[in-house]
């Protein structure tokens, strides 16, 4: 197995792969792809294009293409989500993180596929892509437990359909989803991991079932075609049937 | 119009309306999954059943399906029921129900496709789990993690740092 | 032959009562059971549309405002398309139909069905959209694109153009502008949107699911419809028109602007046409082909020859007096019901005005008529308008029976069917018809006329079923 490690968009990505790392010219084209992304999207960024938006010095129509697409993108997801999931913080400044991410991560996946890069996991601050197998058996990720940070939850079998995974929650960087009520009472939800067949539909789709509580979940998971487990602040477990049997966990 | 045409209009008409309501209201049978059934689903397998678009099936079509569906009857009725397949916005659907001494013990989803053509569960819902054991990374033979975001900086003190390292 | 002058007094005959009576009136007694019947099926078709959606458990997918708006649209698209359906089936001259309240009433019904069913589909569209749109938290616009993608939708948007497109070329007001094979084009377009529309009903939603009685009755009744048309609108008549071989063997002119058509063909008589029925005719040369005329039988067919009396229109070769003998000529019918068999009263009044003398000597020429029976009115406004008029007085049926003329112009400014001298002396519907009371009055001339001697007839207390009248322009 090979695997490279770079910083990018605040986080570590790791990429590893099931044969040998791929050439450095397939690498630099893999962070070039992040770089893109993270000079456009970034919030902590001030020369980014998104943060003179917040600013006001960029209107959305003088904005670039693929800016407005991206926020088009979240907004189709905003309404498909039934507003679970919104490009907007709450003063109304475009925050497009929840997508951006896990765009990266995509358009770092087709660098790969064209490279002919066949078997690989790409991990990028917690949202996992993967391709192919570990010449064998399958890419295996863990989910980490929000009270013990060494500690994993379950382990989940990246197979089939569904090769993408995100992880969405309060125990790490704070408070960032936006949510009103009271964010502690025991039902909300304190994590969420969802398996989707792609990474931003898994990504957003965690953002979502956060940010809508057990309330919205049912519906989240029904219109989706997703597998999720969550974690409520009592520290109660769900997962959806085909992560019921998961490494480590056992249905009731 | 004459008097008995309308007459014999409304009697007709009345008549067929009753028909269909009570039909409408004698369909609803307990056999849809919904979110207020106590039994857990079992995961779908390789669907054997004809794919078609998937759905967030409204629960109502499904006990319009019912009406054709073979019910449990008996007390002593026991197997495994497959219902016809029902139409709904996204295409047909069908479900499976499992009978012991007349009592629905389980129903589950027949593999479906939503509109691009993907595999989905009918009736996804995500259940109480309990977890079996404190899982340790190495020992869970997982080769990335997943929790909320960790920064750069929290990166180093994290297991897929481990894993990295590991791998390395 | 001269014929006398309208009576100013009644001329009192001796009361009939007899076994043809009673006949008649038992007739009479099951066409309006059978009439009334039909409509009592046709709203009940109405309710079975709903009921598809009720027995489907409609009524338990109602939580809240999108999914009644949902519901009304589903149950809008059953009854409009339903109301669609029995306008073909009105269309479709079904012989039975015709017999028991005439094609003329049949399609005074299906035009008035028309405009609801357009609202009705229109609604179905509308409520559907916006009750998705609300129920996915979207616009309605979007709605309408993601409506459209769905399988077989781009279809039913098209059926939904079309059956717009029809109905507006419908309107009186439109219509006149289009020459009337030019309207009738377009409106066929109606089939093709009722077809067009069926793959989405199939196919979208619960209620027509597959493997319900409900998908087998919405089909059946598609086949009934389509199949009353495909049957009685172009099987029936095709082989009807091939087995007869009718062509034209004469045309005489009878009077200024008015011919009569001799035709020969085969075994005419089994055609058992009655006194009094029309067909719809069409003349297989260059220029009348593409016009379907229909003409009044003025004498019941023989085995070899049938006789049309037609007034002369159409322009240069288009005119119908220009039809050269051995042309071709294709039969629809016969249809009517202005005839002896739909008679429900002891006598007979008949009034018949200019062309309306057609179809009135082939009545008259069916009917066996006791001496004292019958009572005929003659009105024509100049003596060109009294063509047949002697055949009629000739007619055998007639002997016993009075014949009686009015001729000449109606007064200036008045509103009667009457003329200036028949006014001026007094007369009467009621001194012309003794025991109208009694009497079926068979009316039949041009439009307006007609309309005059009917209010006359009411105004005198004769009931609707003993009113009959034959119009040109259905």
């Amino acid at each position: 197995m090979g695997v490279h490690v770079f910083d990018t968009m605040g986080t570590m990505v790791s990429l590893r792969f099931a044969g040998s790392t791929a050439p450095a010219s397939v690498l630099d084209e893999v962070e070039e792809a992040f770089r893109v992304f993270d000079e456009r999207f970034s919030l902590y960024r001030p020369d980014s294009e998104i943060s003179r938006m917040a600013r006001g010095e960029l209107p959305l129509t003088r904005a670039s293409a693929e800016l407005r697409e991206a926020y088009a993108d979240a907004f189709d997801w905003s309404r498909s989500t039934g507003g679970t999931f919104t490009p907007h913080r709450p003063d109304g400044v475009i925050d497009l993180s929840g997508t951006v991410k896990a765009k990266a991560m995509e358009a770092a996946a087709r660098v790969l596929e064209s490279s002919g890069e066949t078997d690989w996991m790409l991990v990028a601050g917690g949202d996992i892509l993967t391709r192919g197998d570990l010449g064998g058996p399958p890419w295996r990720a863990g989910i980490v437990d929000p009270d013990d940070r060494g500690a994993l939850l379950c382990a989940v079998e990246l197979v089939g359909r569904h090769t993408a995974l995100a992880t969405s929650g309060t125990a790490e960087r704070g408070e960032h989803i936006w949510r009103t009520g009271d964010p502690r009472s025991p039902q909300r939800y304190r994590q969420v991991t969802v398996l989707a067949d792609d990474i931003v539909t898994a990504d957003v789709l965690a953002t979502a079932l956060v940010a809508g509580g057990p309330d919205r979940c049912p519906e989240l998971i029904d219109r989706f075609d997703i597998e999720a487990i969550t974690v409520d602040y009592a520290g109660h477990l769900t997962a959806t049937p085909g992560l019921q049997s998961a490494r480590g966990l056992t249905p009731i | 119009m004459r008097a008995r045409a309308l007459a014999l209009s409304i009697l007709s008409s009345a008549a067929v309306l009753t028909v269909g309501w009570q039909l409408g209201t004698q369909g609803q049978t307990p056999t849809v999954p919904d979110a207020t059934a106590t039994t857990t689903t079992t995961a779908p397998n390789g669907g054997s059943m004809s794919s078609a678009a998937a759905a967030p099936a409204p629960t109502p079509t499904a006990a319009g399906s019912s009406a054709s569906a073979t019910a449990p009857a008996s007390d002593s009725a026991s197997g495994t029921f497959t219902g016809t397949s029902v139409q709904t916005r996204f295409g047909p659907v069908q479900v499976q129900i499992t009978v012991a001494n007349g009592s629905i013990t389980d129903v589950t989803a027949l593999q479906l496709t939503d509109k691009d053509q993907r595999s989905v569960s009918i009736s996804n819902r995500a259940a109480p789990v309990l977890r079996q054991e404190v899982l340790a990374a190495q020992s869970a033979n997982v080769q990335g993690v997943s929790g909320a975001t960790y920064t750069s900086d929290g990166y180093l003190s994290s297991l897929q740092s481990a894993l990295d390292q590991a791998g390395l | 032959m001269t014929l006398r002058t309208a009576p100013t007094v009644p001329v009192r005959t001796r009361r009939m009562v007899d076994p043809v009576d009673r006949t008649r009136r038992i007739r009479g007694r099951r066409r309006r059971r059978t009439a009334d019947a039909m409509i009592a099926l046709v709203w009940a078709s109405v309710a079975a549309a709903m009921t598809l959606w009720l027995a489907y458990g409609g009524l338990n997918t109602v939580s809240g405002l999108a999914t009644a708006l949902t519901a009304a649209g589903i149950v809008t698209g059953l009854v409009g398309t339903d109301l669609i359906l029995v306008m073909l089936v009105l269309a479709a001259r079904i012989p039975a139909v015709d017999r028991v309240v005439g094609q003329d009433t049949a399609m005074a019904f299906h035009r008035q069905l028309g405009k609801p069913a357009l609202y009705l589909i229109l609604a179905h569209g509308a409520l559907l959209t916006v009750g998705y749109a609300m129920a996915d938290g979207s616009n309605v616009v979007t709605e309408t694109i993601s409506l459209f993608q769905g399988p077989d939708m781009a279809l039913a948007y098209l059926g939904l153009g079309l059956l717009i497109a029809v109905v507006v070329t419908s309107v009186v007001a439109v219509r006149r502008r289009f020459a009337y094979e030019a309207w009738h084009l377009i409106h066929l377009l109606s089939y093709a949107a009722v077809l067009v529309a069926l793959p989405h009903q199939l196919s979208a939603g619960g209620v027509l699911a597959d493997g319900t009685v409900q998908r087998v009755y919405w089909i059946a009744l598609y086949v009934l419809a389509f199949g009353a048309i495909a049957v009685f609108r172009f099987a029936v008549p095709a082989l009807r028109s091939a087995r007869h071989g009718i062509r034209v063997a004469g045309v005489e002119q009878v009077a200024p602007g008015v011919v009569s058509i001799h035709l020969a063909g085969r075994d005419l008589d089994r055609l058992q046409t009655a006194g009094g029925q029309y067909a719809i005719w069409r003349f297989w040369t260059g220029a009348t082909w593409w016009h379907a005329h229909p003409i009044s039988f003025s004498a019941v067919p023989t085995a070899s020859s049938a006789r049309l009396t037609v007034r002369d229109l159409g322009t240069g070769s288009a005119a119908i007096s220009r039809v050269r003998p051995g042309a071709r000529v294709s039969i629809e019918g016969p249809y009517g019901v202005f005839t002896e068999a739909h008679r429900v009263a002891p006598k007979l009044a008949v009034v018949a005005a200019g062309i309306g003398i057609t179809p009135i000597r082939s009545m008259l020429e069916h009917s066996t008529l006791r001496p004292g029976e019958a009572t005929v009115l003659l009105r024509g406004s100049d003596p060109s308008q009294s063509y047949l008029w002697d055949e009629v007085g000739a007619l055998r049926s007639m002997r016993g029976n009075a014949v009686f003329s009015m001729m000449g112009p109606r007064p200036q400014g008045l509103a009667t069917w009457m003329s200036v001298e028949a006014l001026a002396h007094g007369v009467t519907i009621g001194t012309v018809f003794p025991d109208l009371l009694n009497s079926d009055l068979y009316v039949c001339g041009p439009q307006s006329w007609i309309d005059l001697v009917i209010r006359d007839a009411r105004a005198a207390g004769l009931p609707e079923d003993q009113i009959h009248v034959e119009r040109f322009d259905w």
